[in-house]
């Protein structure tokens, strides 16, 4: 909350992260505890709340909607392809310096981020596997329904309800889990001839399909410098005595989606190097991790609606 | 929307007691089915509460409409965006005065008294819901407290 910082505070947590100790006890590579659900907004197509110990919390979700197809007048791209818009609000109470307009810096720069790294589309022919995915993954030409006039547009919206730092991490973590539990509704095409195409939205809530691609979504590892080290997860009072913070966004197979550098600092390039390198080893294994407890869930969801019993989503009440 | 609520809650919020203050109410819809002013006064009663903003008494809200030939409470999005006539009624229980009346739509003068009547039984049944939930949250924290 407070956007002031004492010297005598700063000077604490920079001695203290050189000596790996930080303020709360952690270790400089330690992550706080990340509590998540999927499912929590019933009006959506996918959705998920990420909540991280110290008091971060984001709710993520995920509304499929059909629309025209978006062409780029230059290159011409886009006719056979998906969209994927993304925003992010912080809500005033979320903070104090929230308030009016005070979050509006930060919606705008969290949401180009989520932009850049989730649905720009690499122009790089020689990406042969993977070249109707962009960085984000996604197979935007799944998501087309008649080329060159309708497709699923998938609106990605993270609300932030309450700020604790690491604000990006967040997002991202709770944009791959409402996007791995987003059901989109199977389309039948039907040729009337004379390049006329007619199209139905199959009504069934049983008969969906998950948005292909969604494994390679990339999610980010925010690294903070202060002093001549770099911590993971920074807490509030930690963000406040950053001199320059990298977030850099990787996938399951270690690529590098995107990385963002921010504040004024400056990182010395091997340091940099090290610190990307840090980001996407750790940045696997949260994905590892976070796969896991996704399918653990999705897995017991599935078993409860086999026996007939209905799914409770905490939402809310989780403590 | 937010006006509506400022002045519901404007003459039961006991400002006197917080002087050259501010109080803020953020209410954040994250979906919606029908019945959004109701839901965002009787939450924003639970959170002035939880808050321990001192108030003259709780604010129930609750919405009710006339469809096809009956009356009926807490219409929801496909019942509101039919052609029914709802209102949307906010009452101190204690003394059972209404603080906010609000409809946009056309109803018969006829109907309006047995609509309201039901308005008025839908906002006691969430007084009970409220106070119950406020008393069991205050024993749970007191519990906690004493431990």
């Amino acid at each position: 909350m407070p956007g002031l910082i004492s010297p005598a505070e700063r000077d604490y947590i920079l001695k203290g992260i050189e000596c790996n100790i930080r303020a709360d006890g952690r270790q400089r590579a330690d992550y706080r505890e990340v509590t998540l659900e999927t499912g929590v907004i019933s009006q959506t197509s996918g959705s998920a709340r990420v909540r991280i110990a110290g008091g971060t919390d984001v709710l993520v979700s995920v509304k499929a909607e059909i629309g025209p197809v978006q062409v780029d007048p230059e290159t011409g791209d886009g006719a056979d392809k998906g969209q994927i818009v993304c925003s992010v609000e912080c809500a005033p109470s979320a903070s104090q310096q929230f308030e009016g307009r005070g979050a509006d810096d930060l919606n705008n720069e969290l949401t180009q981020m989520m932009t850049r790294f989730l649905s720009n589309s690499t122009s790089n022919p020689s990406v042969s596997s993977t070249a109707s995915a962009g960085a984000g993954g996604i197979n935007l030409s799944k998501l087309c329904i008649i080329p060159g006039q309708q497709c699923w547009i998938l609106f990605v919206d993270a609300l932030v309800l309450d700020y604790g730092g690491n604000l990006v991490d967040a997002v991202f973590m709770g944009a791959r889990a409402a996007i791995y539990d987003t059901r989109i509704p199977k389309t039948e095409v039907q040729d009337l001839g004379d390049g006329q195409f007619e199209f139905e939205v199959l009504d069934d809530a049983e008969d969906t399909e998950f948005v292909e691609g969604r494994e390679n979504m990339p999610i980010c590892v925010t690294l903070n410098k202060i002093g001549a080290r770099h911590i993971v997860d920074a807490s509030p009072l930690e963000e406040l005595c950053t001199e320059a913070r990298l977030v850099v966004a990787v996938n399951r197979s270690g690529e590098l989606c995107g990385q963002q550098k921010g504040h004024d600092g400056g990182i010395e390039p091997s340091l940099l190097l090290e610190m990307i390198q840090f980001g996407k080893t750790t940045g696997q294994t949260l994905i590892k991790q976070l796969d896991a407890r996704l399918q653990e869930e999705a897995d017991a969801d599935l078993a409860k609606r086999q026996r007939g019993e209905p799914v409770h989503k905490l939402g809310f009440f989780a403590q | 929307m937010a006006s509506f609520v400022k002045q519901t809650f404007e003459p039961v919020v006991s400002t006197n007691l917080y002087p050259r203050s501010q109080i803020d109410i953020y209410l954040q819809v994250i979906q919606q089915d029908g019945g959004m002013l109701q839901a965002c006064i009787n939450a924003a009663t639970l959170a002035l509460i939880d808050a321990g903003i001192a108030m003259t008494d709780y604010v129930c809200a609750c919405t009710a409409g006339w469809i096809e030939r009956e009356a009926a409470i807490d219409l929801n999005y496909i019942e509101e965006s039919s052609d029914t006539s709802e209102v949307t009624i906010a009452m101190l229980p204690k003394s059972g005065k209404v603080t906010l009346a609000q409809m946009e739509s056309r109803l018969h003068v006829d109907k309006l008294e047995e609509v309201l009547s039901l308005a008025g039984e839908g906002c006691k049944q969430i007084h009970q819901v409220l106070d119950k939930t406020i008393r069991d949250r205050a024993e749970d924290l007191a519990r906690k407290m004493a431990a």
